[in-house]
């Protein structure tokens, strides 16, 4: 026996907004999230189109072994943030760090959105963050066992190996040097990105720091969840 | 659980959520918030998107590049330019978000050019071409392209089955891979015109306006205007949209072809402005206390009655002063935009016989301005000056410094502009 779509779509709607609130506003590491400034589209009544897939590469997990970046972007609904450990712009990897906690918080405490969920935080600094600094930089969110959200913190080996992954997401990333001090101090600079990936690898959005609130991301996850509820019902029953 | 429970739950989400902003990240003043890699200092480079002209050169549309730094010693002169090999009414461009790429079109034609100007800022090189804009939406003309994070927002201005001002928008992701389109409204006093797009992501809004078709912007001006059934064919409206979902919130009327849309750069400020073509208004588009919009006519371009046909806005960046040029009486004019609601001309100079588009630098002290609007609507004679002239505004005076002559450099018409760095050249990306 099924349950019909609309029962489920309202119920996951609830839960949602339930996990949303009862995530303690004392986790999120730094200040509490407001509202965004606007009424939000509601969950399913708009499109996530297809924007790109997500790319192919070569990846170090904190335990160092090299995997391809596909088996942490496949088979469950993928939110992936670039950073490096030394990130200080307030509207860059801090930011990013603090909405996926946010997130974490509201995801974990449903199962349905914690089965269906993972997130990735993914160096664009190998020099210096290797799988020892982003086991570090992970602290608790690094989950070994299973019952919580998968959150993984990745590296990889190379500039050579990163360069196709930032090339493909189109994560654009700068270096300068600071020469105030008596060294010079290299410096990355970037545009904060988030993505949304679905389970079949395929870029669904785009955050930046003006659209990075957990609300509409929960509203994304949401809606993604509906489209794959829609095409299932869709399937013919053998 | 139902209504109820779902009223209470923003309820408490609100009181939990307090004292967060996200700043709205700008660029040099008129383009897409999210492109990164702001010239905060002294501009390189000018580009100018220019119309090819038969006999001038090789005739073809082009992206020409300016040396724009006082301190080379090409200062003023043309250092690149790169031909589509073809004409097609070139017309306007935008950045990517990464600001690696130019997006270029041509209202005759429905084929968009990508430039890179990461590799060698001081030399674009055109390395992809998009011809499926027609055949994908059934659009023609496209005009403005808006740069989402990773997609391109395209506004195009006609249609491919009549060419009139029916049209609509046309999103692509940054590889050029069509995604979807949008027709513009026409229900609930939408004409189904388009023109220009800009967003506040703050407010989820992405704002439109509106002009006219193909039948009337390649037609002549001369003959255009004895033609009172075609004059009537203009846009009348702007259209407020859900940008997440890309639908229709609101149509507002602003008659009188509204066209360039400038949103207040202010983070404070939730307020757009634009100029109107035919009655010479500057309109007002913003959001009150109880967070509905409106629009409302905010002031008065020259004599309306001249038709001195304001055809492009700059903004400062603390939206608080703008400039406009008219195109008819050649004039730069300049706003003071401390009351929004009540904006009070303070200077103006004639900068050409005939002037259309015009670009500031971030910090307001250069102002850059060209000569062409449409090839059948610049004017005749030696009053076809075409060129790119390089201004210094210390708060009083514009003082020309530069000037590039189009026709002797044999390159065409000059008209839509963008600031380059050779900072932003490309380098190994990551660490």
């Amino acid at each position: 026996m099924s349950v019909p779509l609309g029962i489920r779509q309202a119920t996951r709607s609830i839960a949602l907004l339930a996990a949303l609130i009862c995530a303690p506003a004392s986790s999120h590491k730094g200040e509490p999230f407001v509202e965004p400034d606007f009424v939000p589209p509601a969950p399913g009544t708009y499109t996530l189109h297809r924007i790109m897939p997500a790319p192919e590469g070569r990846v170090l997990g904190v335990d160092g072994r090299p995997q391809l970046l596909s088996r942490y972007t496949r088979d469950k609904i993928t939110l992936l943030g670039f950073i490096y450990t030394t990130c200080t712009d307030p509207e860059g990897c801090p930011l990013a760090y603090r909405v996926f906690g946010a997130l974490k918080d509201a995801i974990e405490s449903t199962s349905s959105l914690r089965d269906n969920l993972q997130f990735v935080t993914l160096s664009f600094d190998p020099a210096r963050d290797s799988p020892d600094m982003m086991r570090r930089y992970a602290g608790s969110h690094v989950v070994e066992k299973a019952g919580g959200l998968r959150w993984y913190f990745l590296t990889t080996r190379s500039v050579r190996e990163l360069l196709p992954l930032v090339e493909g997401f189109g994560q654009d990333v700068r270096i300068s040097y600071d020469r105030s001090g008596a060294r010079p101090r290299r410096e990355l600079s970037h545009v904060l990105k988030v993505f949304l990936i679905d389970r079949m690898g395929d870029v669904r959005e785009i955050y930046t720091s003006t659209f990075l609130y957990p609300r509409l991301v929960l509203n994304d996850i949401e809606t993604l969840l509906m489209e794959e509820n829609i095409s299932q019902d869709q399937t013919p029953q053998k | 659980m139902g209504h109820k429970t779902i009223l209470r739950a923003f309820a408490v989400l609100a009181v939990i959520c307090l004292g967060f902003t996200t700043a709205v990240r700008a660029d040099e003043t008129c383009n897409s918030p999210y492109i990164s890699k702001l010239i905060k200092g002294q501009e390189d480079y000018v580009y100018v998107w220019t119309l090819g002209v038969d006999g001038l050169g090789d005739g073809f549309d082009k992206l020409v590049t300016v040396d724009v730094n006082p301190k080379s010693k090409r200062y003023g002169k043309v250092v690149h330019s790169v031909s589509t090999g073809t004409q097609a009414e070139a017309h306007h461009m935008g950045f990517t978000d990464d600001r690696r790429h130019i997006w270029a079109g041509g209202l005759s034609d429905n084929r968009i050019w990508v430039f890179d100007i990461a590799t060698n800022p001081a030399k674009p090189k055109l390395v992809r071409t998009i011809d499926d804009l027609g055949d994908k939406s059934g659009y023609l003309g496209p005009h403005t392209y808006y740069a989402l994070p990773g997609r391109m927002l395209v506004q195009a201005l006609s249609n491919t089955t009549d060419e009139g001002g029916e049209t609509g928008m046309v999103l692509y992701n940054n590889n050029g891979k069509y995604l979807a389109s949008y027709a513009m409204p026409k229900e609930e006093g939408g004409d189904g015109y388009g023109y220009d797009l800009a967003v506040n992501p703050k407010k989820n809004v992405l704002l439109t306006s509106s002009f006219t078709g193909s039948v009337n912007y390649m037609r002549p001006i001369g003959d255009l205007i004895k033609d009172g059934e075609a004059m009537k064919k203009f846009g009348n409206t702007m259209v407020l949209w859900d940008l997440k979902a890309m639908k229709v919130n609101q149509v507002l009327a602003v008659p009188g072809a509204p066209l360039e849309i400038r949103w207040s750069l202010n983070p404070q400020d939730n307020w757009a402005i634009t100029a109107t073509a035919l009655t010479s208004k500057l309109w007002l588009v913003k959001q009150d206390a109880k967070g509905e919009w409106a629009a409302k006519e905010v002031g008065t371009i020259g004599d309306p009655s001249k038709i001195p046909l304001p055809v492009d806005i700059s903004i400062t960046r603390d939206g608080k002063g703008l400039w406009v040029n008219t195109f008819m009486d050649g004039k730069t004019r300049y706003f003071d935009l401390t009351d929004p609601e009540a904006p009070k001309q303070t200077y103006e100079k004639a900068t050409g016989k005939q002037v259309n588009m015009i670009s500031q630098s971030w910090d307001g002290k250069r102002v850059y301005i060209t000569s062409s609007l449409l090839a059948n609507w610049d004017k005749g004679g030696d009053d076809n000056e075409q060129f790119l002239r390089g201004f210094a505004w210390n708060g009083k005076e514009l003082v020309q410094k530069f000037e590039v002559d189009f026709t002797k450099e044999q390159l065409g018409r000059a008209h839509h502009m963008k600031l380059g760095s050779k900072a932003l050249r490309s380098t190994a990306r990551g660490g």
